[in-house]
C-alpha cells in the first residue's frame, strides 16, 4: 500500500512537474510542404517554405484565399535561415510533412553538399520527401507557383513526380537518403528529376493562376539532371531519362511504339514489366558492362495491317522494340559519358562482382567511366494483345479499297 | 491511509462484544406459559406492526390454547390458512371428539406426526431460533404448556418472477435470468447440472440481515483448495448487513486497491452453470441477481454467454472483435492527444491538414477539448441510466444534438473529438461485462493525463504499468492474466480465440488441476460410406 502510495505521488509529481514538454497544438505550428533551397547575392542560403493554410484546404467555408504561403529568409548557415522564417511566420514551422525538396538550378551547380547535413540530422524532418531540380529558375519562385488541382502545390509536383514515374519513366523519385548514397558511394553519381515552369513564374504565383482552366504558369516535370559529386552538370532529355529508367531498372510501366508494316505507320506498346540484370568486369583494363533486360509488353494500339496471332510477325514486333531499346539505352549511356558521370552505378557493379580490380581502377574511376564498353542484350516478350485480335485498320483499309 | 484502517479495527472489535451480549440474551429458553413467550416476542421485536397473531384452542373436550405468529407480508396466507389453522382447529376437534383426551405431550406429538402436513417443519426451543425463524419469514405455533415450538416453512413473501436478464443478453441462448430469491436461483442451477456432486453450502452472513449466502461447486471438478479459500474468507465477514453480491467482493476480494476486478458477476443461470463446471465456485446471495463466480480471470470478462452458443469462428472473430475493443475504449482519446500535440510527423498529411483546419479557432488544447467530451459523454452516459426509460431516451437526443453538433457547430469542439469520443463510447459498450467496461472507462482518464503531458511516450509508459499491475492480481491465488502469463498452450483455445466444442478437450488447467478431461468425443466424423 506504502508503495503504492509512492509511486502514485512521484506519478503526479512527474506529470505536473513536466509541464507537457515539447507538446505543440496544431493551432501553434504551421505545416511545410516545400522547401526551396537557393543562394542569394551575398553568397548566403536562402530558404524559402511554403506552409498550407489548412482552413483553405480542408475548412468548411472556403474563401478566395490562397491556400498556400510562402515565407523566406536567408542565412549563414542553413539551419539559421530556417529559423529566422519564424520572423515572418505567425507560428512554428514543422518540416516533418515536407512533401519536396527543391534546389534552385543555379544553386545545385554550386554543388548541394553542404545542405545534406542539416536535412538529415535534424530530428524535425521525415526523410521521405522527394528532392528535385528547379530547372532554369530559382527554386523559389518554382514554390511560389499555385496550381490549380492540387490546393497544395508541392503535393501536386511530388505526385506527378511519382505517377510518371510509374506510368511513362522519364523521371525518378528520389528520397534523402538514395541522394546522399549517391552523392557520397563511389561507383555512382547522383540524379535528380528537373522541374520547370512553363509561362511566367511571377503570374503563377497570384490567385489568377489557379482561377483560369489554363493556368498561365504550370509547373512541368523535366527529365533527369545528371550529378557530378554533389555538383549539377546538365540535362539528359526525356528519350535518355527513359534510358536511365531502363539501366537502372526503375520502370513499372512504361509505353513504347515501332514502326510496323508499310511506311510510318506505328503500333503500340505498353511495358508492363522490365527487369534489369547489371553485370560488370574489368576486361584488359577496360569496364565492360552487360545489361540483361527481360521486358514484358502488351499490345496498346495497332495502326498498321498486322496479324497478332502470326508468331512470325509478332516476333517482328518484337525485335524492333528491342533494337529501339538498345539504342535507347546506348544514347542514355553515350549522354553520360559525355558528362562523365556515372550516374547508372555502373562502378559499384564492378566492384560487386570484382572487388578486387575494382579496387585497381577506383581512383581513376571517373576518367575510365567514359572508355567503358556497354552492351545490352534485350528480350521483349509481348504476353497480351488486349482485348481484340485483328487490328481495326485491316477493316478500314479493306472497305477503302472496295470503295476504289 | 493506515491510520484510518487502525482506527477502523479498533471500532470493529467493540461491536463483536456488544453482539455477542445481545445474542446472549436470546439464547433463553421458551418458557411454559403461552402468554409470556407472546409478550416476549413482542418485547423483542419492538411491538412491530407487522407482527401478526392468532390465538385458538387446540380439542374439543378439554381444549389447549395456541397460538401462531408470524410477520405480515412474508408468509402466504391462503397456505397457512388451509394445510396449518385448518387441521389444528377442525380435524383435531374431530378426530379428539371420540378418543380420550391426550396430555399435553402427547399432543404435542401428535401434532407434529399427524396434523400439520406441510413439507417445511422445525422444532424451536429458545428465542434466537424462533426469532431466526420468524423474521425469515416462517410461521411460529406455540402451545400452552409447552416450552416448544414449531416454525412452519410457508413462506410467501411478493417476489420477482424469472425474467430475462437485463444486463447480459443474447441471441440465441436461455433467456432465463436469477431473482432476488436464492431458493429460486439455486434451483435454476440445479436444473441445469443434475449430478449429485453439485454441492451447495449455506451460511447467513450480516449481523442485522442475516443474508444467506451459499457457496456451490461440483465436488470432484473442483480445486478444494479454492473452496477452502471462499469459505475461510467468507467466515471472516463480520458486518451489519449484506444487501447485494457486491458486499461480498469487497469483503473477500484479493486485492480492492485495483480497477480491475477479480470476481465475476452474472445473472445468467447458463453462465454459471458453465463455471461450475469449469471447476469455479459460485457464490449466490440472497436478495440479489447477482451470481459471484470465483475465480475470475481476465479473459473471462471478454466471454459471453452467446460465445459457447454461437459457432466457434464466429465467436472467435466477435471476441477478437472486443479485444480491439478494450484498447480502442482505453487509449482512442490518448492517442488522438499523443498524435495532434506532440507527435504530428505520424499522421499522414492530408489528414493532418484536415484536422488543422478543424482545430482552427478552437479555443482549447486537445486534451482540454478531450477532457471536455469524455466528462459530458460520462454525465450523458450516467444520467441516461438513472433516469426512467421515457426520459432516458431525451437525454440521448440532447446529448447527440446538443452536445454533438452545436459543441461543432459553435467551434469549441472540433468534429474529429466528437468522433473519437464517440468512438470510444461505442467501444465501451461492446464488452459483455459491466464491471470490465467500468474500469475501462475510468482508466481512460489517467491515460489522456499521461498522452497529455508526454505524448505516446506517457501512453507507453502508462500500458507498461498497466501490464504491471494485471500481471501481480490474483484471483483466489490463480494469476489473473492466465492462460497469457503465465503462458498455457492448452488454455489458448478458449481465450482469445474459440476453439470448437470438441477440441476443447481440457478444462481450464490453473483452476482445476485433477480431473481436467471435460471433452472425448473428438471431431465428429460423419458416416460417409453410406
Amino acid at each position: 500500500m506504502k508503495i503504492i502510495l509512492r509511486l502514485f505521488i512521484s506519478l503526479i509529481i512527474c506529470l505536473s512537474l513536466s509541464g507537457c514538454w515539447s507538446a505543440k497544438e496544431l493551432t501553434d505550428i504551421t505545416l511545410a510542404t516545400a522547401l526551396a533551397i537557393d543562394k542569394d547575392e551575398n553568397n548566403e542560403y536562402k530558404v524559402t517554405i511554403q506552409v498550407v493554410n489548412p482552413s483553405e484546404v480542408a475548412g468548411d467555408q472556403i474563401s478566395s484565399r490562397s491556400s498556400v504561403a510562402t515565407y523566406s529568409a536567408t542565412g549563414r548557415t542553413m539551419f539559421e535561415a530556417v529559423r529566422k522564417i519564424t520572423k515572418i511566420s505567425p507560428r512554428k514551422v514543422h518540416l516533418s510533412h515536407l512533401q519536396i525538396l527543391v534546389y534552385g538550378e543555379e544553386f545545385a551547380r554550386e554543388g548541394i553538399g553542404e545542405t545534406l547535413d542539416f536535412l538529415i540530422r535534424d530530428h524535425g524532418f521525415r526523410t521521405d520527401f522527394t528532392i528535385a531540380i528547379a530547372k532554369g529558375l530559382t527554386a523559389e519562385d518554382l514554390v511560389s507557383v499555385l496550381t490549380p488541382l492540387e490546393k497544395i502545390p508541392a503535393q501536386k509536383i511530388a505526385s506527378s513526380i511519382e505517377s510518371s514515374q510509374d506510368n511513362w519513366a522519364p523521371s525518378k523519385e528520389v528520397l534523402l537518403n538514395e541522394l546522399i548514397e549517391s552523392v557520397s558511394s563511389e561507383g555512382k553519381d547522383a540524379i535528380l528529376t528537373g522541374i520547370y515552369v512553363q509561362g511566367d513564374p511571377d503570374e503563377g504565383k497570384s490567385m489568377q493562376n489557379v482561377e483560369s482552366a489554363d493556368a498561365p504558369a504550370k509547373v512541368r516535370l523535366d527529365a533527369i539532371g545528371v550529378f557530378s559529386g554533389d555538383k549539377l552538370l546538365g540535362w539528359l532529355n526525356e528519350d535518355q531519362s527513359k534510358g536511365f529508367n531502363y539501366i537502372t531498372n526503375n520502370i513499372s510501366s512504361t509505353v513504347g511504339w515501332v514502326n510496323c508494316g508499310d511506311g510510318d505507320r506505328t503500333i503500340t506498346l505498353e511495358v508492363i514489366n522490365s527487369e534489369t540484370k547489371i553485370k560488370g568486369s574489368i576486361k584488359n583494363g577496360k569496364p565492360e558492362i552487360n545489361l540483361d533486360l527481360n521486358i514484358a509488353v502488351n499490345v496498346a494500339d495497332v495502326e498498321c495491317s498486322i496479324d497478332l496471332t502470326n508468331t512470325e510477325e509478332r516476333n517482328e514486333v518484337e525485335k524492333k522494340l528491342e533494337q529501339k531499346t538498345v539504342d535507347l539505352i546506348n544514347d542514355s549511356v553515350s549522354a553520360a559519358k559525355e558528362y562523365e558521370s556515372d550516374i547508372f552505378g555502373f562502378g559499384a557493379a564492378i566492384r560487386r562482382s570484382d572487388p578486387q580490380e575494382w579496387k585497381n581502377v577506383k581512383d581513376n574511376w571517373a576518367t575510365l567511366f567514359p572508355e567503358t564498353d556497354v552492351k545490352a542484350n534485350v528480350t521483349v516478350q509481348i504476353e497480351q494483345s488486349g482485348m481484340i485480335t485483328t487490328p481495326i485498320y485491316n477493316d478500314i483499309k479493306k472497305k477503302t479499297k472496295e470503295g476504289n | 491511509m493506515i491510520i484510518m484502517r487502525q482506527k477502523f479495527k479498533k471500532t470493529s472489535s467493540t461491536n463483536k462484544r456488544d453482539i455477542t451480549n445481545i445474542s446472549s440474551e436470546y439464547e433463553v429458553n421458551l418458557s411454559n406459559e403461552l402468554e409470556s413467550n407472546k409478550k416476549e416476542i413482542y418485547r423483542l421485536l419492538g411491538n412491530s406492526s407487522d407482527l401478526v397473531t392468532r390465538e385458538f384452542q387446540l380439542g374439543k373436550i378439554r381444549p389447549i390454547n395456541a397460538r401462531i405468529l408470524f410477520l405480515d407480508g412474508l408468509i402466504d396466507k391462503e397456505f397457512i390458512q388451509n394445510y396449518l389453522l385448518n387441521p389444528l382447529i377442525n380435524d383435531l376437534r374431530e378426530s379428539k371428539s371420540d378418543e380420550k383426551v391426550l396430555d399435553v405431550q402427547e399432543l404435542y406429538q401428535f401434532i407434529k406426526d399427524f396434523t400439520i402436513t406441510t413439507a417445511e417443519l422445525a422444532e424451536i426451543k429458545n428465542f434466537k431460533g424462533l426469532l431466526e425463524h420468524l423474521l425469515a419469514g416462517d410461521t411460529i405455533l406455540l402451545i400452552d404448556g409447552i416450552a416448544k415450538g414449531f416454525a412452519v416453512g410457508a413462506r410467501g413473501a411478493k417476489e420477482r418472477g424469472v425474467e430475462e436478464p437485463t444486463t447480459q443478453k443474447v441471441v440465441r441462448g436461455p433467456k432465463d435470468s436469477f431473482t432476488e430469491t436464492i431458493s429460486v436461483n439455486i434451483a435454476l442451477i440445479r436444473k441445469r447440472i443434475k449430478d449429485p456432486n453439485l454441492w451447495l453450502e449455506s451460511f447467513a452472513y450480516g449481523r442485522k440481515t442475516k443474508t444467506k449466502v451459499t457457496i456451490a461447486y461440483i465436488h470432484g471438478i473442483v480445486n478444494p483448495r479454492i473452496v477452502d479459500e471462499v469459505k475461510a474468507r467468507l467466515a471472516k465477514i463480520d458486518i451489519d448487513g449484506i444487501l447485494e453480491s457486491g458486499y461480498i467482493e469487497e469483503l473477500i476480494e484479493d486485492e480492492t486497491y485495483t480497477p480491475f476486478p477479480t470476481m465475476f458477476n452474472t445473472e445468467r443461470p447458463d453462465a454459471v452453470s458453465a463455471a461450475l463446471l469449469e471447476g469455479k465456485v459460485a457464490i449466490l446471495v440472497d436478495g440479489t441477481p447477482f451470481v459471484l463466480l470465483v475465480p475470475a480471470l481476465f479473459v473471462d470478462f471478454f466471454q459471453a454467454s452467446e460465445d459457447y452458443y454461437q459457432r466457434s469462428d464466429i465467436s472467435s472473430l466477435i471476441r477478437l472483435l472486443r479485444y480491439i475493443a478494450f484498447f480502442l475504449a482505453l487509449l482512442t482519446p490518448s492517442v488522438y492527444i499523443a498524435l495532434t500535440t506532440f507527435h504530428q510527423e505520424m499522421i499522414p498529411t492530408t489528414l493532418l491538414v484536415s484536422l488543422a483546419a478543424q482545430r482552427e479557432g478552437i479555443p482549447f488544447p486537445a486534451f482540454v477539448e478531450a477532457l471536455l467530451m469524455e466528462i459530458t459523454f460520462e454525465l450523458l452516459r450516467e444520467a441516461g441510466i438513472r433516469l426512467p426509460t421515457p426520459i432516458g431516451s431525451a437525454i440521448s437526443i440532447v446529448g447527440a444534438l446538443v452536445l454533438g453538433q452545436a459543441a461543432v457547430d459553435a467551434g469549441i469542439v472540433s468534429a474529429t473529438m466528437v468522433i473519437v469520443v464517440s468512438l470510444t463510447a461505442i467501444s465501451s459498450f461492446i464488452f459483455p461485462s459491466y464491471s470490465l467496461a467500468i474500469s475501462v472507462r475510468m482508466l481512460r482518464f489517467p491515460f489522456m493525463v499521461m498522452a497529455a503531458t508526454f505524448g505516446l511516450f506517457g501512453i507507453f509508459i502508462g500500458l507498461i504499468i498497466l501490464t504491471l499491475h494485471l500481471t501481480s492480481l490474483r484471483s483466489f491465488g490463480i494469476p489473473y492474466l492466465s492462460p497469457f502469463a503465465p503462458f498455457i498452450a492448452e488454455d489458448q483455445r478458449d481465450a482469445v480465440f474459440r476453439a470448437p466444442r470438441w477440441a476443447q478437450k481440457k478444462r481450464p488447467r490453473l483452476i482445476n488441476q485433477r480431473n481436467t478431461r471435460r471433452e472425448n468425443a473428438g471431431q465428429p466424423q460423419p458416416d460417409r460410406k453410406g
